[in-house]
């Protein structure tokens, strides 16, 4: 394919259906889906797209789309799915399925403020309201970066050390909808890249089974610590899949964390999605003007890399966190995540909250100053900060 | 970095034109962004969509607040704040017919640019009428405006799969761009636009999401009214009557009121609520549903119930003379009465009511029901003159005794068969049956009575000779049920009451069976053939068929026809029932004798027209109003019956048929249940009953009833066309503007 004008939609509508189309050869792609604004151009595209093996099969709501695909890739297909906002809450119980299944099925989610009042713009809430579950979460900044995280959770997601699902997200509109350019990679490099799935609890007729009955508590425990272990395990096979990818694509997918002028920085924020984008010129300028300041972008939120951000804020005394997402009675969740990963670790950094963009605002550089300017002139961290509105 | 902000509306392709020209400049190797901001993306809502284009990586983010260009689909969007934030000496391209002076110095410090997309798009038929695509028109335009080559544009046309009269629509905008390069960005300084802040209070004070209003101006390309139509039950009724109208009011459970719109053009309620064959059921679109309203017995309700008080609305001099008192002649009376003339009836008979009273038995029109309507009439004041039969010459004098005359006798010549003894007490003509039968002069105690023909006048004196003491009675037609002219209803009760009925039968012959009185009828098989120019199919006789039949008397009910001779030698009668040939007097044939139609609806609605032409002769006042064009009459087609829900018809009570024998007491008892929930059931096709459901599901709000009112609030209406799609009988229509 090359390089092409498209939108973030279109882009993991493309690398949804390489990977589906790359098991081909072992037990195809199938998959439910349902469409919901601002995720619907995915299931268009999906829908258009003419396996080889397999197909993507329209159902007439979300908790249905991920029980269809639940059900395929138990089967042994490579499953996948979209959806956003509210109709994640819907799916909800059948995404908690996929997690305790461990099946590597991967979603990709178009954050959208859950409603009421209706409002269809950015909002990290919805993957957010997940982020207690045995799925792995990333965060895309870049149409390009929706396609390679993409192939790249189906990697990680299938590892046998990993087995479990992936949310590939992306901000509505700001992504879902804009058109940039973007490398679809040929369907031989995706095949290259992605080996044939190959399920250890794949459903056997010959072997019947039942998954997910009556389990005891301590039945149940020991799934929770294989979970563990898992998620313990992403941090290495990651970094395996992502040196696998350079080596195929000739292009890097990204770090767990991107780290942009942390070494010597006093003062780092840390952000991620599109933010980050705004927020990194913003930091360049800063750099120029002599300000010790750096930038850290999350792409990885599940696990959460604590050890990574901890190494790239060693010299940081002040930390803001810019959250595109309020947990109510608490605030941004990635701030809250990263205090807990400092604490007891390094008790001395000062770490604001500031709600940027919450409920689809638009994050400017002139905000993104503004919170510089009031972090670089704290004594003390205090509840999280409002931004964008006279609160 | 170049900033280009798109000003549209939804539909009109603005996104895809931020993609056009990202695309052209992708293609040559820039890093680009397209974007819209979306909303509710209803059609006509104004919207803006963004590009930018950079030779480095764009790293931005963020909405464009300060574009160094601005492009406006629609003219009628430029008092919108088209300038906010645009650096000064940027280029606007504003899609109009207009120049750029056209704008004078509204744009100082700008570049101004113009084109008529529109008419460009539509001239390459792009979108519709209703909604051009610009877009394609407008990215030559953009070309040519920043200097960007054709070929490049069009290489980004064909990337995007745009081919043909897209192409076109570009090149022609490239070329006929209309440009004004002269400005002073001195001349001005802009304002950086201020993100607003604002906190709005929820839901708890009141607040929360508002669907915004939106002007549409010009952008709306049709707009809806509201038009009563026809529906096909007064469409299709002989008498004229509002049917859906009677129905509306019965249906409010206002009888009186149901009774004053009858009395408008009947005045025959209570009659054509027992004997009409009822044609607005036939053409009843709730016959798609659950079957028609059974409007007969509601007519016969609400004439039997009502109370209406009926008197002249004037008095006038003029003197008019009516031959005949059959419905025909009754009806022109009552509304002449009405209108205040000096009304005379001349009836040749002792009493009044011509077939009404000599034609149809009690057991179906009830004497007094009958004497009840006729009484109504002649309140109004008309002079009656019974026994009074005219000959050609009173007929004369009559024409120069009175301002005008009308002749209403009805079908007078019967016809007959020569099957050998017709000259005898065997053989009976129907109307004369019916005549002594309702005079109470004949009995057929133990007699085997065959009755010939399939009309009413048939089923009249079969089921009159069963109650008159008949040992069998049998009916013998032509042709099949289907073709039978009488009411269907009547012909089921026949049934019921055992009176066998052989079809596709023809009498050839009658003899006499020895001296007891009784005959042998050998009659002959037919079978349907092709259709005639009545449109019934032809019986065609079966050779080797014939079968005899035994009987005492057979009753001959073919139909009648015009009886000419009371017209002087030389008269011809045109179509409209006007006698040529006669004095200088206004005379009229009216009724059965104009029209032959043969049922009192039709008598009904030929007397009132008469009337009404009689007073508009006189005064010039026209009160028949147009007869309805056929294609505003609404069918099933045109009405939504997905959105009626199914409701059992009353089907009426009849009394049992074993009740029915020796007795002429009324069969058809009217309604089962209250006439209010029967009339309910009127879909009220092509009159707007106020069920609001345009109001309800008018995804604007611009349209509001106040009492009977409805209004459209044009300004903010987009022309949807939702109103009229949704409204269930079809009186909301869209009309281009």
């Amino acid at each position: 394919m090359g390089l092409e004008l498209v939108t973030g939609n279109h882009a993991a509508g493309y690398a949804l259906a390489a990977a589906g189309e790359a098991n081909r050869s072992a037990r195809g792609t199938a998959c439910g889906i349902y469409p919901i604004t601002p995720q619907t151009e995915i299931v268009e595209f999906v829908s258009k797209y003419k396996f080889t093996k397999g197909r993507v099969i329209p159902v007439e709501s979300e908790h249905s789309a991920m029980g269809v695909s639940l059900g395929a890739s138990l089967a042994g297909a490579r499953s996948f799915t979209a959806s956003s906002s509210n109709g994640l809450a819907y799916m909800f119980e059948n995404i908690m399925v996929a997690g305790f299944y461990r099946l590597p099925i991967v979603l990709t989610a178009v954050n959208r403020t859950l409603g009421p009042p209706w409002n269809i713009w950015a909002d990290q809430g919805d993957t957010l309201m997940l982020r207690d579950f045995p799925w792995l979460q990333f965060y895309c900044e870049t149409n390009q970066e929706v396609v390679d995280s993409t192939l790249l959770a189906f990697r990680v997601s299938e590892d046998r050390r990993v087995l479990l699902p992936s949310l590939v997200i992306m901000d509505a509109f700001i992504m879902s909808h804009t058109q940039m350019e973007t490398d679809l990679p040929a369907q031989e490099l995706v095949d290259a890249y992605l080996p044939t799935l190959n399920l250890p609890h794949q459903l056997n007729h010959e072997r019947p089974t039942t998954i997910g009955g009556l389990a005891w508590p301590q039945e149940t425990l020991s799934q929770r610590v294989e979970v563990d272990r898992a998620m313990l395990a992403v941090n290495d096979v990651y970094e395996e899949c992502r040196q696998e990818f350079i080596t195929i694509f000739d292009r890097d997918p990204g770090a767990p964390i991107d780290a942009f002028e942390t070494d010597d920085a006093d003062l780092i924020l840390i952000t991620s999605g599109t933010i980050a984008s705004t927020a990194r010129e913003v930091v360049r300028q800063r750099r120029r003007d002599g300000m010790k300041i750096g930038l850290i972008k999350m792409k990885m939120f599940r696990p959460f890399p604590a050890d990574d951000l901890l190494r790239a804020c060693e010299n940081a005394s002040r930390i803001g966190v810019l959250d595109r997402n309020y947990a109510a009675g608490m605030g941004g969740v990635f701030w809250h995540d990263t205090k807990a990963a400092f604490q007891g670790q390094r008790d001395n950094v000062l770490i604001q909250d500031y709600l940027t963009g919450v409920c689809g605002g638009d994050v400017t550089p002139a905000m993104v100053n503004e919170v510089i300017d009031d972090l670089a002139g704290r004594t003390k961290a205090e509840r999280p900060m409002w931004k964008g509105i006279e609160a | 970095m170049i900033e280009i902000r798109i000003h549209g509306r939804g539909g009109q392709g603005g996104v895809t034109l931020a993609k056009i020209i990202a695309t052209t400049r992708f293609l040559k190797g820039d890093s680009v962004q397209a974007f819209g901001i979306y909303a509710a993306e209803r059609s006509g809502a104004p919207l803006q969509a963004f590009c930018r284009y950079d030779d480095q990586t764009i790293t931005n983010r963020n909405l464009i607040y300060e574009p160094d260009h601005v492009i406006v689909l629609d003219p009628t969007l430029v008092p919108l704040g088209i300038t906010s934030g645009l650096k000064p000496g940027g280029w606007i391209l504003i899609n109009t017919p207009e120049s750029p002076e056209h704008f004078g110095d509204q744009f100082t410090g700008y570049r101004l640019a113009t084109i008529d997309a529109t008419s460009i798009a539509i001239a390459n038929n792009l979108g519709t009428k209703t909604v051009p695509i610009v877009n394609t028109a407008l990215a030559g335009a953009v070309a040519h405006m920043l200097g960007f080559t054709m070929t490049s544009v069009e290489k980004a046309l064909e990337h995007l799969g745009f081919v043909g009269d897209n192409l076109t629509a570009a090149h022609q905008a490239y070329q006929q761009v209309n440009m004004n390069a002269a400005c002073d960005p001195e001349a001005i300084t802009v304002e950086h636009p201020v993100i607003p802040k604002t906190f709005t209070p929820g839901f708890l004070e009141g607040g929360g999401a508002q669907m915004p209003r939106i002007i549409t101006g010009q952008w709306a390309k049709e707009q809806p009214d509201r038009q009563q139509m026809v529906p096909p039950c007064n469409h299709v009724c002989p008498a004229g009557n509002d049917v859906q109208g009677f129905l509306a009011a019965m249906a409010r459970n206002e009888v009186d009121a149901a009774l004053r719109t009858l009395l408008q053009s009947s005045p025959f309620p209570s009659i054509c609520g027992r004997v009409c064959p009822a044609p607005c059921m036939d053409s009843c679109n709730r016959i798609h549903l659950d079957g028609a309203v059974n409007v007969r017995d509601i007519e016969r309700s609400i004439g039997d119930l009502g109370h209406a008080e009926i008197k002249p609305i004037a008095n006038r001099d003029e003197r008019i003379a009516i031959i005949g008192s059959g419905p025909a002649g009754l009806t022109a009376a009552y509304h002449l009465g009405r209108l205040g003339y000096q009304v005379t009836l001349l009836e040749g008979g002792d009493e009044l009511g011509g077939l009404l009273r000599t034609g149809i038995p009690s057991y179906r029109l009830p004497r007094e029901v009958l004497d009840a309507e006729i009484e109504r009439i002649l309140l109004l004041g008309i002079e009656v003159k019974t026994g009074h039969r005219v000959s050609r010459q009173g007929l004369v004098r009559l024409a120069n005794e009175f301002d005008a005359v009308l002749i209403a006798t009805g079908l007078q010549e019967v016809r007959s068969l020569q099957l050998g003894l017709d000259d005898t007490d065997a053989v009976v003509q129907g109307i004369d049956f019916l005549d002594q039968v309702n005079r109470g002069e004949v009995r057929v105690d133990n007699e085997d009575v065959i009755i010939v023909g399939g009309g009413n006048t048939a089923l009249d004196a079969a089921r009159s000779a069963l109650r008159l003491g008949a040992n069998s009675v049998r009916v013998v037609y032509r042709r099949t049920r289907a073709e039978m002219p009488a009411i269907s209803e009547e012909v089921d009760q026949a049934i019921e009451e055992d009176i066998a009925i052989d079809y596709l039968t023809m009498p050839v012959s009658m003899k006499p069976l020895g001296e007891n009185g009784r005959h042998v009828l050998t009659c002959r098989r037919m079978e349907l053939g092709e259709p005639d120019e009545s449109g019934r199919r032809r019986p065609v006789e079966v050779s080797g068929s014939d079968f005899d039949i035994e009987c005492s008397r057979m009753i001959l009910a073919l139909g009648q026809s015009q009886d000419m001779s009371v017209f002087p030698e030389g008269t011809e009668v045109r179509e409209n029932g006007e006698l040529i040939g006669l004095l200088e007097k206004p005379v009229y044939a009216i009724g059965d004798l104009a029209t032959n139609d043969g049922t009192v609806a039709a008598a009904i609605g030929c007397g009132r027209r008469s009337a009404l032409h009689i007073h508009a002769l006189f005064t010039g006042e026209q009160l028949l109003s147009a007869q309805h064009d056929d294609g505003d009459v609404v069918r099933q087609d045109a009405m939504r019956m997905h959105l009626f829900e199914k409701q059992a018809r009353d089907e009426g009570m009849a009394i049992t048929a074993e009740d029915r024998f020796q007795s002429f007491t009324e069969v058809h008892q009217g309604l089962s249940g209250e006439p209010s929930h029967e009339a309910q059931r009127c879909l009220s096709c092509g009159v707007c009953n106020e069920c609001d459901r345009c109001v309800t599901y008018c995804p604007e709000g611009v349209l509001t009833r106040v009492g009977h009112e409805f209004i459209f609030d044009y300004a903010y209406c987009k022309g949807c066309g939702v109103c009229a799609s949704e409204c269930p009988r079809n009186v909301i229509f869209m009309s281009r503007l």
